[in-house]
């Protein structure tokens, strides 16, 4: 069911893109989590191919951040199977720092170390994850922030920058380990309305650098945009994906109607 | 130093523009307008006022009458002042003492400079501090049972020092500014000086001599003021040193070699002061040093194995067998130097994939090996020594150098294990929580007093014949296990103080959980248990007075029991333990202080 979506999507100039013969990125197998009582994951299958960006839509409370956070292990399934980069998601610790690393995660409340200068949170683990001489890790962490438009504050600390500064430091952080996908859980929700937008322009501009991504939001403008597929979820299941145009203009199902007909 | 210099806690992020500059500063009401606006400014607030102050006054010529009063034995604490600090230390060792001294204030000298230390204040701010303390000298002095003559000579000094502070507060422009360090430096070389000049009396009380008690008008005895004045002059000379490497070497190399001086400082002036081993080299060189080599090579060959990232796996089951053997070697019979040595390397070599990498981070980690490897090797070697320092008696030294001795390396030590302990109790690992929980709560639940009898009757049986330190070791391991518990509960509050989301980033960029408990979780706990942290050293510090308990003489109990004994000062008690109280008082505060700064200081990431 996923494949057949992800056959025909379109990229910001409404050009579709093949990626069906693109390597699997990210596979997700029957995947079940449940908190208590309370089944928050219900049976997702899906399956994210090589530089694809697929964007994640849902009511509040519908399961959004658990999936994403399961992708990297921050959350752990307890049924199906989720494979990333063909390294499979298991108690194995080896497998989870290797995929940890692979995986950059930007949150909605930033998360940077506050005890750590802006050049310091960025270089921090490239230099003792991935073992970069520290010269280097910091010029690379330079370059990064450069890529994220601050390489003048590279030497305060999070707590002297506004937030829509800091968001783009922890994507710059997330990028210095240079991984292979990114994880966007609600990343400008926390944000002051003006300051959407830088953040909203530089996850453009990665996406369009190639970077697999996915991204969970409430910001429909960049969803239609950007994503090549768009999965709405509720109550732990995908309800309904496709492309943004069928997305938007056409959903199947009454679930799919009723949310969009109160968010637009 | 640097990665510890911002551990701000910005736990409840903000996302507005934080302003990074200073909020102008409110204007200083003058004098009058401030006194009317805070401390009259409604009928009840004035009524409050003076009340307080006619209770403040009241205690304060309470006391003044009891320090002055013709009747008190303040001789008794003067002559016995030796006997405070060291108590039965012999005499002709005291050079020891000295250079231990000389020793600490070299290593403050230089860390003033390399830390750039001390601060510019205006001189009017200078003149309006001796323009108070003016003030509050004329003030006591009044409410003193002085004789006349004395209170007129003390007014004089009083309007004195109050003239210059009003002197240099009107006549100096506002941009004029002097170092914190040069008003410090001015306030010792004062006391120094004073040594030289005023009268203080020469004083000792010497039990083994007639007559025991030597109470001389005149300057302090050269062997006091002489050795005094050579610390100073050490001090400033070290200041300077330090300005000239300061200037001269790049930032990190100093005060790396610095902090680790201050590390190594205690155990070898302890050393110092108490020890002078007679090494049997035939033993040192045919069995100390083939130890110490063989471990430096194979277990640097393994080290710089276990830090190559390509090592992977099998590096872990390696350290793992070697953590194994050094466990077994405590079950089999052989020496105390081979076990330690391997249950060492045996935690070096499961923190290796944390820190392993290129050539040169291999190299250093192997450096750090070999470095604690050689200073374990020499500390066991010189322990196991007998010394050739004579002693009077059991317990050689006591007083303040004692209550010192204890509370510093209890501290010292306490603070990895409580630490170790903290981290244990909050890990995912069941066993190292239920231990962890199991030893917390049973020191907590057992009075200080037993540990220290315990401990003080049990480890004198594990340690060398010769060895003086018996007693003294046994409290500060004892005292270290109880301060361990508390401090690891503070601790504890810190650690969970941080969010879970900072768990959340680290591992997200895929921090093993070492890596994310050394650079992002300890740091900002740490920060945040300043004030409980600090609040335990000092409580650390002043209960060291429980050492009396188990027949160790600190100062207190000097004061209290030692000096009332003597035929010449019968009753002294009151004075001594004043004077005790203001020794004790110095300390702690100083402590606060430094609190107060490393929370300013560290409070950086917060802005
Ligand atoms: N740690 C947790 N313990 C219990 N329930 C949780 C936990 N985290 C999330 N949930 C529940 O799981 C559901 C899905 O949460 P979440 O994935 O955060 O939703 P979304 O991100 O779509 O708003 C919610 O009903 C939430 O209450
Ligand atoms: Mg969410």
């Amino acid at each position: 069911m996923t494949d057949a979506a992800a056959a025909e999507p379109a990229d910001d100039q409404g050009q579709t893109r093949d990626l069906s013969n693109a390597r699997d990125m990210i596979v997700c197998e029957e995947v079940s989590k449940w908190y208590g009582d309370f089944r928050a994951l219900d049976k997702i299958s899906t399956t994210i191919k090589e530089q694809e960006v697929v964007v994640v839509l849902g009511p509040s409370g519908s399961g959004k951040s658990t999936w994403i956070r399961c992708i990297n292990r921050l959350e752990i399934h307890q049924e199906g199977r989720i494979v990333v980069d063909d390294v499979e998601l298991t108690n194995d610790l080896r497998n989870i720092e290797q995929v940890r690393s692979e995986v950059g995660m930007v949150f909605q409340q930033f998360n940077l170390f506050p005890h750590l200068k802006v050049i310091d949170n960025v270089s921090l683990a490239p230099i003792w994850v991935r073992k970069k001489p520290r010269a280097e890790a910091e010029e690379q962490a330079m370059a990064q922030l450069e890529r994220v438009g601050i390489p003048e504050q590279a030497h305060k600390y999070p707590g002297q920058l506004s937030g829509g500064q800091q968001q783009r430091v922890a994507i710059a952080r997330a990028l210095a380990m240079e991984p292979k996908i990114m994880l966007f859980d609600e990343v400008t929700s926390a944000l002051d309305p003006e300051m959407v937008k830088e953040v909203l322009d530089i996850m453009k501009t990665l996406a369009l650098s190639g970077m697999t991504m996915m991204v969970v939001t409430h910001e429909m403008g960049f969803a239609k945009e950007v994503a090549d597929r768009i999965i709405f979820m509720e109550e732990g299941q995908i309800v309904e994906q496709g492309t943004p145009t069928h997305f938007f203009e056409n959903p199947t199902e009454d679930r799919t109607k009723l949310f969009l007909s109160q968010i637009l | 130093m640097s990665e510890f210099a911002g551990l701000g806690a910005n736990l409840g992020m903000s996302t507005g523009m934080i302003p990074i500059t200073a909020p102008p500063e409110t204007p200083k009401l003058p004098p009058r307008e401030w006194v009317k606006a805070n401390l009259f400014s409604s009928p009840f607030n004035s009524v409050l006022t003076v009340v307080a102050s006619i209770i403040i006054l009241a205690i304060t010529r309470g006391l003044m009458s009891f320090i002055f009063n013709p009747q008190r034995q303040w001789d008794a604490t003067a002559t016995n002042l030796r006997l405070l600090m060291t108590q039965a230390y012999p005499e002709e060792q005291y050079l020891r003492i000295w250079i231990a001294t000389a020793v600490v204030f070299t290593l403050t000298g230089l860390s003033l400079a390399v830390w750039r230390a001390g601060s510019a204040v205006p001189l009017s701010d200078v003149g309006r501090r001796l323009l108070t303390f003016g003030g509050t000298i004329a003030l006591l002095v009044l409410l003193a049972p002085f004789s006349v003559r004395a209170t007129i000579i003390w007014l004089v000094v009083a309007v004195a020092v109050a003239g210059g502070g009003e002197a240099l507060r009107r006549l100096v422009d506002d941009e004029r500014t002097m170092s914190t360090l040069g008003i410090l430096l001015i306030g010792l070389s004062g006391l120094v000086g004073s040594l030289w000049v005023i009268p203080y009396g020469n004083h000792t009380f010497q039990l083994h001599r007639t007559p025991r008690v030597l109470a001389e008008p005149g300057t302090v005895a050269l062997t006091t003021k002489l050795p005094w004045t050579v610390m100073l002059l050490v001090a400033v000379a070290a200041y300077f040193l330090g300005i000239f490497i300061r200037e001269r070497l790049p930032t990190n190399a100093p005060r790396i070699t610095l902090l680790l001086l201050w590390l190594l400082m205690p155990p070898t002036l302890l050393y110092l002061v108490l020890r002078d081993p007679s090494f049997d080299m035939g033993h040192v060189l045919g069995t100390d040093i083939p130890i110490f080599l063989v471990y430096a090579v194979l277990g640097g060959a393994l080290l710089n194995w276990l830090a190559r990232p390509s090592t992977g796996e099998i590096g872990r089951i390696v350290a793992a067998l070697v953590l194994v053997a050094a466990f077994a070697a405590f079950l089999t019979p052989m020496r105390m130097i081979v076990r330690l040595d391997m249950l060492v390397l045996a935690a070096f070599a499961l923190a290796a994939p944390t820190f392993s990498g290129g050539p040169r981070a291999r190299k250093n980690y192997v450096i750090g090996w070999l470095g604690f490897l050689g200073i374990m090797s020499w500390l066991v070697t010189a322990i196991n020594t007998p010394s050739t320092v004579k002693v009077p008696g059991q317990f050689f030294i006591g007083g303040l150098s004692l209550t010192l001795i204890v509370a510093v390396f209890t501290i010292v030590i306490s603070f990895p294990l409580g630490l170790a302990l903290a981290l244990a109790r909050t890990s995912n690992m069941p066993i190292f929580r239920l231990l962890a929980t199991w030893f917390i709560e049973f020191v907590r639940g057992v009075p200080m007093i037993t540990i220290l009898i315990f401990f003080s009757i049990m480890v004198p049986l594990f340690l060398p014949p010769g060895m003086h330190l018996g007693e003294v070791a046994a409290v500060i391991i004892g005292y270290s296990l109880f301060s361990a518990a508390y401090l690891a509960e503070n601790v504890r509050g810190g650690l969970q103080s941080v969010t879970r989301g900072q768990h959340e980033a680290a591992e997200a960029v895929g921090m093993t959980t070492s890596q994310k408990t050394v650079f992002i979780v300890l740091p900002q706990a740490l920060r945040i248990s300043i004030p409980p942290l600090v609040g335990h050293c000092i409580g650390v510090f002043k209960e060291t007075s429980l050492l009396a308990i188990i027949g160790l003489f600190d100062v207190l109990f000097i004061a209290r029991s030692v000096m009332p004994n003597q035929t010449e000062f019968m009753g002294s008690t009151k004075e001594n333990v004043l004077f005790v109280s203001l020794i004790y008082w110095i300390f702690c505060y100083q402590m606060s202080k430094a609190s107060q700064r490393l929370e300013r200081r560290t409070g950086l990431g917060e802005r």
